[in-house]
């Protein structure tokens, strides 16, 4: 087991494209990390170069205390799990398993027992005779799992492993990996675009945007305190409405624009006041959002509804408020029709405040 | 009504086989639209229509391709002028004659050879390619001897391969390099045109060991030695700057001489005499033999064709005109040669010699094919390369796989059904191989193939003898059946 | 295009590179390619010097002296090979010729094929794929198998028609047209599969027929495979030999290449007239290898790894 330090990790393609931007990260001996952010923003780049499959342009990856930066890939001791899995497909799920081994020169007798076991665990001991055409997606993800496991490496890398399963068997899988995680203990690096595995799954995630690392934390450091607007509304589902309110300071410090008003606590309205700012974009999670006067300071957003999705103990709204467009999670037991006029409200720490342009949190509390 | 209209819709529906009708309302569409005049196209019509666009490829396919494989088969169970029905006989020939089974064997050698070789080519300079940035560029120098004819190109490469030295690239390559290591003498033995050292001994000159001469006489210090030799023609000595033979005088503690040309034009029938009108030999490499063999100095005759040992302590002597003087250098090899085999077979019976001796020409050949061919071979298989997954050698180089292991036991494999296409479709290319070898190979030769001799016994000779040349299209077709039977299993 | 990019049509967008660990061998495979490819152009460089060179050098000095006496070079065995015109038996007859014979196989080759594989992908008679697996079978069907018969079946059409075949130009076009087709049917029949059943359905049911919906529908799709097709025939029946030996016999016009054979056998030192004429026999197709090797090499991958 080791740890992975990367040290200003940069990689530009050849093309003058900067796909990692001086990535900062550690990650603890057996913790789990998820690199999560937006389609095409370095995530699969970043891991690549962990692995040894990228040339790093600058920067250093260490692995257990070592800089790996000119080592090949079979001398990290890593496993890469694949998005598109990337099994052989002239082998047998068995052969795939046992490929790895059998290159170390394993004895046969180790490599049969290391494959039955990770078949055993994965649940894959029926198909080790077959080919990976004639397996499910499903499988295919396993064995790839399998294949990684059997290594026993240091570090597991994933790229996105679970892109290609259907909705269901995500979730089944997502459980899966998380025990797999506990029973190994092993360090994991796990690169998603789907914020809700990586909040599920993750010890600590670190969000990534256009090559640049946002924020690294606890999932629910991340929830809480978002440390800028794209953090928050990257993390949390459905994502967190914004909007931007001009700073009126007539009877109490407020923050407004139509329709929308802020009634400020203390704390923040010195916070604006030290700042000087003239406006702020406030943001408030749709699961914050009730229906109702506020009670108090807090936010307040008069509206029309326009769509109501049930979802069962809830309901989605979209509600129209000036022409902008907000969501709210209500109880199910509120009946609320489209075209309806409705009072939306939070209180004070639901109420995320940022900086207009450069966008960083104002309320880090 | 109801009745009639389904079944009509049921006919209907067969000539159109509309796909997977819809379980609903199955049939309706289909009963009312020839009422409404509106089926699409017409109905039978169209069904014509589209069929009327595959006849002119179709007769054609059958009265050209079709008709006459049936008659080739059945001109090949007759007599050569097609008028006698002789069974197997054409066949029973064909396999008993000697210069036919060569041909099989020839075939047999192209099929073996050509397609590895040029399947081996094509993945190399395909895996090559792959890590280089100009990939293009050699990819397409490789690929453009496609558009060569065969003709052509076996053109080029005759004189390529031609044996003069001033002709032929190759050996005038191999010429530079051999010369480099085994100089050819100022005045080479033409041992092709039967003549030899002993020969060029005419005064004083007996022929020594190996290819050498030594003196008759045995000399002491301080006398002289008349060496005359003939043979040499006058203008090799001009070339090599020869002038009038100069008896040098006589000096104590050396021994010292001439080695001339002993012929005067004025003076033919005199040997022995040094005339004004005989050169020297210059340049010639000598060495003095002590009295038990053994060289004790060497020199180099001058323009004069005098030469002098000086130094020497007293005993008895003799000069030793060495063999490297006459060495001939590299004079080519016949690579276009039809009989000079590859392979010794001495010793054998007639037959098993004419089967076993390949001649060299299969071997230039095959490299003037590979020429051509390569770059297909190579287009291919890149192809195929770049189709891979790369993401599963990747995880082969994360499994722990070197460059090697991993081309070995991942991109191999997985290239396999390509390589297969490209070797498959090579062996029915020189199954049939006709151009290169009428074009390379000299008429009469041990390098023919089954094409040659079928265009031979078809159309060269005369009369021309159908039968047997029939009988070898049959063979030929035989040959591809395994390979039609493939494309056929693998289309479906 | 270059043969890289067009044999890449199948290549997924981003290709990495294999590898980022082995530069000092990156030189040396350098120049071992460099080596390859220098070999690869020495015949075809020959060919050009000597066509080049005045007669009289052949066999004196070897064409690579001009590398160090490049005054040697002279236009004048094209003067003289082209000064008897187009003399019959001469090198332009032959261009002439082999012109003559190839753009009508080409030309019929592509239109038969493209309407074969129309009605082979979207007709709606029964047993298409019985007679497209037919005509798989007569892809490898040497030539060999056909030359007699073809040729006593147009001494019997000569003889009930008067119209000669055999020798004749039609005869050789004839012949190349029926071996062209098998390749060509397959080939666009590939292709046409691709086009989606839909468009066509689409046309029917604005009522359009057959002929319409090949000329406006699928024969404009069909464009590229039909180039690829036009120009692998191209070549092939421009470098042909054996059946315009066979079916030219007793012609005084020859192709390019058979006029090159004959050169050939007369064992004569006239190297100069094969150089020049092999230079003269390959421009065209090498025109063309360069102008449109995209279609080429997809015409090359359709046949091969389809
Ligand atoms: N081989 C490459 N050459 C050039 N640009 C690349 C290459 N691979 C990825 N990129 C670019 O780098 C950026 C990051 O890509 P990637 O790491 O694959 O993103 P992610 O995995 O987060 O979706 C993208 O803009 C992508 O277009
Ligand atoms: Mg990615």
């Amino acid at each position: 087991m080791a740890r992975v330090v990367l040290k200003d990790l940069t990689k530009r393609y050849a093309g003058g494209n900067l796909a990692v931007d001086r990535l900062n990260l550690e990650v603890a001996d057996g913790e789990f990390v998820c690199l999560v952010g937006p389609s095409g923003c370095g995530k699969t780049t970043a891991l690549r170069m962990i692995a040894g499959l990228e040339d790093i342009s600058s920067g250093e990856v260490s692995i257990g205390d070592k800089v790996v930066n000119m080592l090949p890939p079979r001398d990290r001791d890593i496993a890469l799990v694949f998005q598109s899995y990337a099994l052989y497909p002239h082998m047998s799920v068995y052969d795939n398993m046992a490929f790895g081994l059998k290159l170390r020169k394993t004895p046969k007798a180790d490599i049969e027992r290391s494959v039955r076991e990770a078949a055993r665990i994965l649940d894959l001991e029926r198909f080790l005779d077959r080919k990976p055409g004639q397996l499910s997606g499903g499988q295919r993800q396993r064995v790839a799992l399998g294949r990684a496991i059997v290594r026993e490496p240091a570090v597991f890398l994933m790229d996105e492993p679970l892109s290609n399963l259907d909705a269901k068997l995500r979730v089944q899988t997502r459980a899966e990996i998380a025990r797999l995680h506990q029973r190994l203990q092993a360090t994991m690096i796990y690169v998603t675009h789907d914020q809700v595995e990586a909040m599920t799954m993750a010890d600590r995630i670190a969000v990534i945007s256009d090559g640049v690392l946002q924020q690294v934390g606890t999932p629910k450091q991340l929830y809480e305190e978002p440390c800028n607007r794209f953090v928050a509304g990257f993390i949390g589902s459905p994502s967190m409405n914004f909007v931007e309110l001009k700073v009126q300071r007539e009877d109490g410090m407020r923050l407004v624009c139509e329709g929308t008003q802020v009634v400020l606590d203390d704390a923040m309205a010195a916070q604006l006041r030290d700042l000087g700012l003239e406006a702020a974009t406030v943001g408030v999670r749709p699961e914050h959002l009730r229906v109702g006067e506020p009670e108090g300071p807090g936010l307040r957003v008069s509206a029309t509804v326009d769509v109501v999705e049930f979802l069962g103990n809830d309901a989605l709204i979209h509600a129209a408020a000036e022409g902008r467009d907000v969501v709210a999670i209500v109880g199910a037991d509120i009946h609320l029709a489209v075209g309806d006029a409705v009072i939306l409200s939070a209180a004070p720490r639901h109420v995320y405040l940022f900086e207009p342009q450069s966008e960083m949190s104002l309320g880090a509390r | 009504m109801a009745a009639q209209a389904r079944r009509r819709s049921l006919v209907l529906r067969r000539i159109v086989a509309t796909p997977a009708p819809d379980p609903g309302a199955p049939n309706l569409e289909a009963a009312v639209l020839p009422e409404t005049g509106r089926a699409p196209g017409g109905g039978w019509r169209r069904h014509l229509g589209s069929l009327a666009f595959l006849t002119p490829a179709g007769i054609w396919l059958l009265v050209i391709v079709g008709y006459p494989l049936i008659g080739t088969i059945r001109d090949s169970f007759y007599n050569n002028d097609s008028t006698k029905l002789v069974g197997l006989g054409n066949y029973k020939t064909l396999f008993s004659t000697a210069d036919i089974l060569v041909t099989f064997r020839n075939n047999v050698i192209w099929v073996i050879v050509f397609p590895f070789l040029v399947t081996f080519l094509g993945l190399l300079f395909a895996v090559l390619t792959e890590r280089v940035r100009w990939a293009t560029a050699f990819k397409t120098i490789i690929f453009m001897p496609i558009a060569f004819s065969a003709t052509a190109s076996a053109l080029v490469w005759n004189s390529i391969m031609s044996i003069d030295p001033h002709v032929g690239m190759l050996n005038a390559s191999i010429e530079t390099v051999d010369d480099w290591f085994n100089a050819p003498g100022l005045y080479p033995v033409n041992a092709s045109a039967g003549q030899t050292v002993a020969s060029l001994a005419a005064t004083g000159l007996r022929p020594g060991p190996g290819a050498t001469l030594e003196s008759t006489a045995t000399v002491a210090p301080g006398q002289t030695l008349k060496l005359g030799m003939i043979g040499i023609s006058p203008a090799t000595l001009q070339l090599v700057g020869a002038e009038k033979a100069v008896v040098p005088p006589a000096a104590s503690g050396a021994v010292s001489g001439v080695v001339w040309r002993d012929f005067s034009p004025s003076h033919p029938a005199v040997r022995g005499v040094v005339f004004p009108d005989e050169d020297g030999i210059a340049g010639l490499h000598l060495s003095l033999l002590s009295s038990n063999g053994s060289s004790v100095a060497s020199t180099v005759t001058d323009a004069h064709g005098a030469f002098s040992f000086s130094s020497l302590s007293t005993g008895s002597y003799r000069v030793e005109v060495v063999a490297n003087n006459f060495a001939s250098g590299f004079t080519g090899i016949y690579w276009l040669s039809g009989t000079q085999s590859l392979t010794p077979t001495s010793g054998l019976s007639q037959t098993a010699q004419a089967l076993l001796s390949v001649p060299l020409v299969d071997l230039s050949m095959i490299t003037a094919y590979l020429w051509i061919w390569a770059g297909f071979a190579m287009v291919i298989i890149g192809a195929g390369l770049a189709a891979l997954n790369r993401e599963v050698l990747e995880a082969a180089r994360i499994d722990g796989a070197t460059e090697w292991q991993t081309f070995r036991r991942v991109t191999m494999p997985m290239l396999a059904p390509v390589l297969i296409v490209v070797l498959v479709t090579m062996i029915i290319n020189v199954l049939k191989i006709f151009d290169i070898i009428v074009n390379m190979a000299p008429s009469v030769s041990q390098a023919n193939t089954l094409a040659v001799a079928m265009y031979d016994f078809g159309y060269a000779s005369s009369p021309s003898a159908n039968g047997l040349a029939s009988a070898i299209a049959v063979i030929l077709f035989i040959l591809v059946v395994p390979v039609i039977y493939i494309n056929l299993r693998r289309i479906r | 295009m270059s043969v890289a990019e067009a044999a890449g049509l199948a290549i997924p967008v981003r290709r990495r590179r294999l590898s980022i660990h082995f530069r000092p061998s990156r030189l040396v495979l350098n120049v071992v390619l460099v080596l390859v490819a220098i070999f690869w152009l020495v015949p075809t460089i020959s060919l050009t010097v000597i066509s080049f060179r005045p007669e009289g050098l052949f066999g004196i000095s070897g064409w690579w002296t001009v590398l160090t006496a490049p005054s040697q070079l002279t236009i004048q065995n094209y003067e003289t090979l082209l000064s008897t015109g187009f003399a019959t038996g001469g090198i332009l007859d032959s261009l002439v010729t082999t012109a003559a014979i190839t753009v009508p196989a080409t030309i019929l080759v592509t239109v038969l094929s493209s309407l074969a594989a129309y009605s082979l992908v979207f007709g709606r008679w029964r047993g298409r794929t019985a007679v497209f697996l037919v005509i798989v079978a007569l892809l490898v069907v040497p030539v060999q198998v056909a030359l007699i018969p073809v040729a006593q079946l147009y001494d019997a059409f000569g003889n009930l028609t008067g119209l000669k075949l055999f020798g004749s130009l039609p005869g050789v076009i004839i012949f190349h047209v029926a071996f062209g087709l098998p390749f060509g049917v397959f080939l666009m029949r590939n292709f046409y599969t691709g086009i989606p059943k839909d468009l066509l359905e689409a046309g029917r049911i604005d009522g359009a027929g057959e002929w319409t919906l090949f000329r406006r529908v699928v024969m404009p799709l069909g464009l590229p495979a039909a180039a690829s097709l036009a120009i692998f025939q191209f070549i092939w029946v421009w470098n042909d030999l054996l059946v315009g030996l066979v079916f030219l016999g007793g012609n005084p016009h020859h192709t390019l290449t058979i006029f090159l054979f004959s050169q050939t056998r007369t064992l004569a030192a006239n190297y100069w007239v094969i150089s020049t004429g092999a230079m003269i026999s390959i421009i065209v197709p090498l025109a063309i290898f360069f102008s449109f090797q995209r279609y080429f090499v997809r015409g090359v991958l359709a046949g091969a790894v389809k």
